[in-house]
C-alpha cells in the first residue's frame, strides 16, 4: 500500500510539469468569461487556436534555445535575429531588384547551400554504407568530392533562381529559404567564435544582440523603419497562405512550430547530434577526451537557433503584415523563460524538447487567461515573472529541501547523559 | 593502564560521539545504524571499501548532510549539525578529497575566509590577517611566500593552508578524507608529522584513508566500516594488515597479484616516443618546459611506467600524446612503426590511442548520464545509423562492457555519478576499451579507489597487456608502478632522468632519480648538458 503512494508520488513528481499545465489549463476554463451565447471563450476553438498561434514564434525560438542551452550555452541574440529576419522577410516580399536585402540574403543563402551539401553529402553517404558489422569512421576523397559538387550546383541553382524572382517580388517560398538561410550564416558565425575563441556564449551572443538589431536598422534603411507588408498589392498573394488556418482550427505558424518541436525533439532523443549535446552540456571535457567534434556540434547548434529565430522573424511578418526592426524584442528572454519553466538545467545536459512544448504552453495560456481577465498589462508582466520563479523553484527540488531542513533544524535532541550512564555502570 | 585512569579516560566525554546515524540517499541505504566514538587527542583511522559509507559519516559529522537519523555529541553535549556553520561552531572542521580553497585569492584570504580579521567595521585587516596565518602555517612547517594566489602552490601546500584554515577556526576535531591521495611521498610525510604534532596537542584527528600503510604508520584506533555498517573498531597498532583486508572486504582476497611476470617480449615496438617536449605556460630559468626531451618506447604487451614526483610531467606527457596540446608540444610519434600527428584527441583515436585521464569526474565521465552512454558515447558513430542511435545495441556494447570489467551497477541506465569510485574507474577504462585501441595512456588509474576494485584494475591491466596493448602508466603510488610495470623511465621536473628494468626496482632507487639534486643516469647526463 506504501509503496503503492509511493510510487504514484513518484509519477506525480515526474509529471509535475503536465499537472501544472493542467491546473493552468482548469483555472482558464473556470476563471474565463462567458460570451452572449453562453459558450465558455477560453475554450473556443478560436481561442485555442489563438493562443497556438501566439506561441508560434516564441515556441521555435525557444526550440533552438533548448539545444544552446543543453550544451551549457545561451543564445541571447534570438531576439534581434528574429528582428532581422522579419526585416529581411518584409523587404524581399515587397520591394522588387537589388535592395539591401537581397544584396546580402541571395549570396548567403548560395554559399549556405553550398556548404551545407559539401557538409552533409558525405555524412549521408558514410551513413548509407554503414552496416553493423564494420563502420566507415571518414568518408573518402571521392564522396567529399561528390558533396563539393552537389554543392556548387544546388548553391547555383537556388542563387539562379532567387535572383530570377527579383524582378517580380520573393514568394511565399522565397522568403521561407532565404531568411532562415541567412539566420543559419549568422547563427553559425556566433557558434564559431564561442567554439574557436573559447568564449563564454552570454558575452558573444550578447555582442550580436546588439550588433545584429543595427543590422536590421541599417537594412531598413534611414526612411522607413516599418514596412508594411499587404499580400495582394505590395506583395505576392501567396504570401497570405502563412496567415491561414489549416482545417480551419490550426493555424500555419502552429504547425511550424509544432514541427519544429517534433523534429529537434527526435533529433535531441534519438541521434547521436542529440547525444553529442547532452555529453557536452554534461562535460565538455570528458565529451573532448571522448575525441567527439565539440567545436562542430556548438556551431551546429547555434547555427540551428539562428535559423529558427528568423523563420520566427518570417511568421511574425506574415502575423502583423509588417517588418519592422524591433519585432523580436525581448524575445530572447520569453525563449529563455519557457525553456527554463520546462525544466532544462541552465548548466546544460540535463532537459527535454517535451519539457520546454509545455513551458511554452504554459507561458502563452497564462497570457491568454490575463488577457482574457482583461487584466493590466503591467500586472501581466510581474504575474508572469512570479510564475517563472515558482516553476524554477519546483522544478530545482530545493523546496522540498526546505522542508527537510525545516524538520532537521526542529527535532528533538535529547542529552547525552544517559549514555554516558550507561558505559559507567557498564565498567562498575 | 592503571583502572583508574580507564576510568577517567571512560567518564571523560568523547570528543565526538555519533549515535545510531543512519542515512539513504534515495532507495539505497548508505548508513545503517552506525556508532562512532573519537577521543580528544586521538588519529582515529576510518576505512573501508568505496561505498561503504565513510564519506557519507563523515561529511554528516561535518554538517554537509542536513537530513539524517541519529545523534550526534560533541565533548558530551549533543548538538545539531544541519549545515557546515553548525560544525565550525561546533569545533569541527573537515578537509575534503578535492580542496575547497577558492583558487585566486591569497593565502591569508583562504586561510580567514568566512572568518576575516576586520580593522574597523568592515574593512578586512590584511596586514594582521598575514601575520596571523604566517605563524599558524609556520607551526605546520610551511615556509613559502603567502602573497599569491592559492592556485600557485603545489597540492600538498594547499592542503597545509586547509589545516591552517581549521586550525584558525578553533577547530578541536579534524576530518580528513583521502589526504594524501594527491601528495607526493615526501608531501606525505611531512603532512603525518603535522598531524601526530596536532594530536599531541589534544586535537581529534578523524584519518579517511585506502592506504593501509598510512593507517598502521598514523591512526591509534581503527574503525572499519562496510556497507553502511560498523563492522568493528580495533587498536591500530596490534591490527594485522590481513585481518583489515578481511573486515573491509568481507571475504579473505588474494592481496593484490602475487605472481611474478616475465619480462614481456618487446620484439615489436607499438608505441616509439622520440624527443616529446612541451612547452611551459610560464616558463621560469629553473623550469622552462613542462617536458623535456623525452624518448621512449612501447612493445606491444608491455607496461611501461613512467614514475616521478608530483608535477614531473607524467601527466602531460600522456596529454601531449593524446594530442591535448596543440601547438605548444613537440616531438615524434610512431604507431607500429608508423609516424602519426595526433593534434587532437579525435586523431588521437582514430590513430589507436586511448588515455585514462587522473580526474575521472572532471574529465573522464558524464556524471549525469547513464553507464550505457558513457559507455557509447566515444563510439557513438558505430552505433547509429542516419544519425540515429541504435539503442539495442548501444545497450549490448554497455552491457558486455558492464560483464566483462564486473561493474557494479543496478542497471546499466544508472547514472555514473551515482556509482562507487571504483565503478566509476571501470566504466571511464570501458569508454577507453570500446575503442579497440592499441595504445592505453593511464593516468593515477586507481586514484581514491578501494583495496577491492584496485585489485580488480590491476588485474584488468595485466590482462590488456597480455591481449597486446602497449599500455603507458602513470602511478604516484609506488608499490603499485613497481608491481604492474615491466619497465619504469624515470621524470624529474619534465626531464628523463633513468630508465630502470624490473631487476632494478626499489623505492629508493627511483625516489632517488626522482627527487632533485638526485643522481642521474648516464645516458640521460649528455642530454642534460647539451641544453
Amino acid at each position: 500500500m506504501k509503496g503503492a503512494a509511493a510510487s504514484v508520488g513518484k509519477f506525480l513528481l515526474k509529471t509535475k510539469l503536465f499537472w501544472g499545465l493542467a491546473v493552468l489549463y482548469g483555472a482558464g476554463i473556470i476563471l474565463s468569461p462567458v460570451n452572449r451565447k453562453g459558450a465558455n471563450i477560453f475554450l473556443e476553438p478560436g481561442n485555442q487556436a489563438d493562443v497556438l498561434r501566439q506561441v508560434a514564434n516564441n515556441g521555435i525560438i525557444a526550440v533552438g534555445m533548448t539545444l544552446v542551452i543543453l550544451t551549457g550555452g545561451i543564445d541571447l541574440s534570438v531576439g534581434s535575429m528574429m528582428s532581422l529576419g522579419c526585416m529581411l522577410c518584409a523587404m524581399l516580399l515587397t520591394l522588387p531588384g537589388w535592395t539591401a536585402a537581397s544584396t546580402a540574403s541571395i549570396p548567403i543563402l548560395g554559399v549556405v547551400a553550398f556548404l551545407l551539401c559539401a557538409y552533409l553529402v558525405p555524412l549521408v553517404a558514410t551513413n548509407v554504407r554503414r552496416g553493423s558489422a564494420k563502420p566507415v569512421e571518414h568518408a573518402s576523397w571521392n564522396i567529399r568530392l561528390l558533396g563539393l559538387v552537389v554543392g556548387l550546383v544546388v548553391g547555383a541553382l537556388l542563387v539562379w533562381w532567387t535572383t530570377s524572382q527579383l524582378q517580380s517580388k520573393f514568394g511565399v517560398l522565397g522568403v521561407l529559404i532565404t531568411v532562415p538561410a541567412a539566420g543559419l550564416a549568422l547563427g553559425a558565425f556566433t557558434g564559431l567564435v564561442i567554439a574557436k575563441g573559447r568564449l563564454q556564449p552570454f558575452i558573444v551572443t550578447l555582442a550580436m544582440m546588439v550588433a545584429i538589431v543595427g543590422l536590421a536598422r541599417l537594412l531598413g534603411g534611414e526612411t522607413a523603419a516599418v514596412y508594411p507588408v499587404y499580400t495582394g498589392s505590395n506583395a505576392t498573394e501567396d504570401f497570405e497562405i502563412l496567415r491561414t488556418l489549416v482545417l480551419q482550427v490550426v493555424p500555419v505558424p502552429g504547425i511550424f512550430f509544432l514541427v519544429a518541436v517534433l523534429t529537434f525533439g527526435f533529433i535531441l532523443k534519438y541521434s547521436a547530434f542529440g547525444r553529442y549535446i547532452y555529453a557536452i552540456g554534461g562535460n565538455e571535457n570528458a565529451a573532448r577526451l571522448a575525441g567527439i567534434q565539440v567545436d562542430q556540434i556548438k556551431v551546429a547548434v547555434y547555427a540551428i537557433s539562428g535559423m529558427l529565430a528568423s523563420l520566427a522573424g518570417v511568421l511574425y511578418t506574415s502575423q502583423y503584415r509588417q517588418g519592422k526592426p524591433d519585432a523580436g524584442a525581448g524575445g530572447e528572454l520569453d525563449a529563455i523563460a519557457a525553456v527554463v519553466i520546462g525544466g532544462t538545467n541552465l548548466m546544460g545536459g540535463k532537459g527535454t524538447m517535451t519539457g520546454t512544448f509545455v513551458g511554452v504552453l504554459i507561458f502563452g495560456f497564462l497570457t491568454n487567461i490575463l488577457l482574457l481577465k482583461n487584466i493590466n498589462s503591467n500586472i501581466q508582466f510581474v504575474l508572469k515573472g512570479a510564475i517563472i520563479l515558482a516553476a524554477v523553484l519546483l522544478q530545482e527540488g530545493q523546496v522540498g529541501l526546505w522542508w527537510k531542513r525545516l524538520k532537521a533544524r526542529t527535532k528533538k535532541v535529547s542529552t547525552g547523559e544517559s549514555r554516558r550512564d550507561e558505559v559507567l555502570q557498564d565498567h562498575r | 593502564m592503571s583502572s583508574l585512569d580507564n576510568l577517567n579516560q571512560l567518564t571523560q566525554p568523547f570528543a565526538l560521539e555519533m549515535r545510531r546515524i543512519s542515512k539513504s540517499f534515495g532507495p539505497t541505504q548508505v548508513l545503517r545504524e552506525v556508532d562512532f566514538e573519537l577521543r580528544a587527542g586521538e588519529v582515529h583511522a576510518l576505512m573501508g571499501e568505496n561505498g561503504a559509507g565513510k564519506s557519507t559519516l563523515m561529511k554528516i559529522a561535518a554538517g554537509l548532510i542536513e537530513d539524517f537519523e541519529g545523534q550526534i555529541l560533541v565533548a558530551g553535549q549533543p548538538v545539531n549539525l544541519t549545515s557546515p556553520r553548525d560544525a565550525t561552531r561546533a569545533g569541527i572542521a573537515m578537509i575534503q578529497q578535492e580542496l575547497s580553497l577558492v583558487p585566486e585569492l591569497e593565502v591569508d584570504e583562504n586561510i580567514f575566509l568566512g572568518q576575516e580579521k576586520l580593522q574597523s567595521l568592515f574593512f578586512v585587516d590584511r596586514k594582521s590577517q598575514v601575520q596571523a596565518a604566517e605563524e599558524v602555517l609556520k607551526a605546520l612547517d610551511f615556509h613559502g611566500p603567502l602573497q599569491m594566489p592559492v592556485s600557485k602552490l603545489r597540492v600538498g601546500e594547499q592542503q597545509l593552508v586547509e589545516i591552517a584554515k581549521a586550525l584558525v577556526s578553533k577547530a578541536r576535531i579534524l576530518i580528513m578524507d583521502e589526504a594524501t591521495s594527491a601528495l607526493s611521498i615526501n608531501e606525505t610525510e611531512r603532512l603525518f608529522q603535522v598531524i601526530r604534532r596536532l594530536a599531541a596537542e589534544g586535537v581529534a584527528i578523524v584519518y579517511i584513508s585506502h592506504r593501509m600503510e598510512e593507517v598502521t604508520a598514523l591512526a591509534h584506533t581503527v574503525t572499519v566500516l562496510r556497507d553502511g555498517r560498523h563492522i568493528g573498531t580495533v587498536p591500530a597498532k596490534g591490527a594485522n594488515r590481513k585481518d583489515l583486508i578481511r573486515m573491509m572486504v568481507g571475504r579473505e582476497i588474494q592481496e593484490m597479484l602475487a605472481e611474478d611476470k616475465s619480462a614481456a617480449e618487446t620484439a615489436r615496438p607499438m608505441l616509439e616516443v622520440r624527443n616529446l617536449s612541451l612547452e611551459h605556460p610560464s616558463p621560469t630559468p629553473s623550469r622552462p618546459t613542462l617536458v623535456q626531451d623525452v624518448s621512449f618506447a612501447v612493445g606491444a604487451g608491455e607496461v611501461f611506467g613512467l614514475g616521478g614526483l608530483l608535477g614531473a610531467g607524467r601527466t602531460e606527457t600522456l596529454q601531449v600524446l593524446y594530442g591535448l596540446h596543440p601547438g605548444t608540444s613537440d616531438g615524434e610519434v610512431l604507431i607500429e612503426g608508423e609516424p602519426v600527428l595526433v593534434l587532437s584527441p579525435i586523431e588521437a583515436k582514430a590513430h589507436g590511442l586511448a588515455l585514462v585521464t587522473e580526474d575521472r569526474k572532471r574529465d573522464g565521465l558524464v556524471l549525469g548520464a547513464g553507464i550505457d552512454r558513457n559507455i557509447g558515447l566515444p563510439v557513438m558513430r558505430t552505433l547509429t545509423r542516419f544519425g540515429v542511435v541504435a539503442r539495442g545495441r548501444e545497450k549490448a556494447l554497455a552491457q558486455s562492457m558492464v560483464q566483462k570489467l564486473n561493474i557494479h551497477a543496478r542497471d546499466i541506465e544508472q547514472t555514473a555519478g551515482s556509482l562507487s569510485g571504483g565503478n566509476q574507474q571501470k566504466v571511464v577504462v570501458a569508454k577507453c576499451l570500446v575503442t579497440k585501441p592499441k595504445v592505453f595512456l593511464l593516468d593515477e588509474p586507481t586514484r581514491g579507489i578501494d583495496v577491492g576494485a584496485k585489485a580488480e584494475i590491476y588485474r584488468l591491466i595485466r590482462d590488456l597487456a597480455e591481449q597486446g596493448l602497449a599500455i603507458v602508466l602513470v602511478s604516484s603510488e609506488l608499490p603499485e608502478l613497481m608491481l604492474l610495470s615491466d619497465r619504469i623511465l624515470v621524470l624529474r621536473e619534465g626531464r628523463p632522468t633513468a630508465l630502470l628494468d624490473r631487476t632494478e626496482f626499489s623505492q629508493e632507487t627511483i625516489l632517488e632519480y626522482a627527487s632533485p639534486g638526485g643522481a642521474i643516469q648516464p645516458e640521460f647526463l649528455n642530454l642534460e648538458a647539451t641544453l
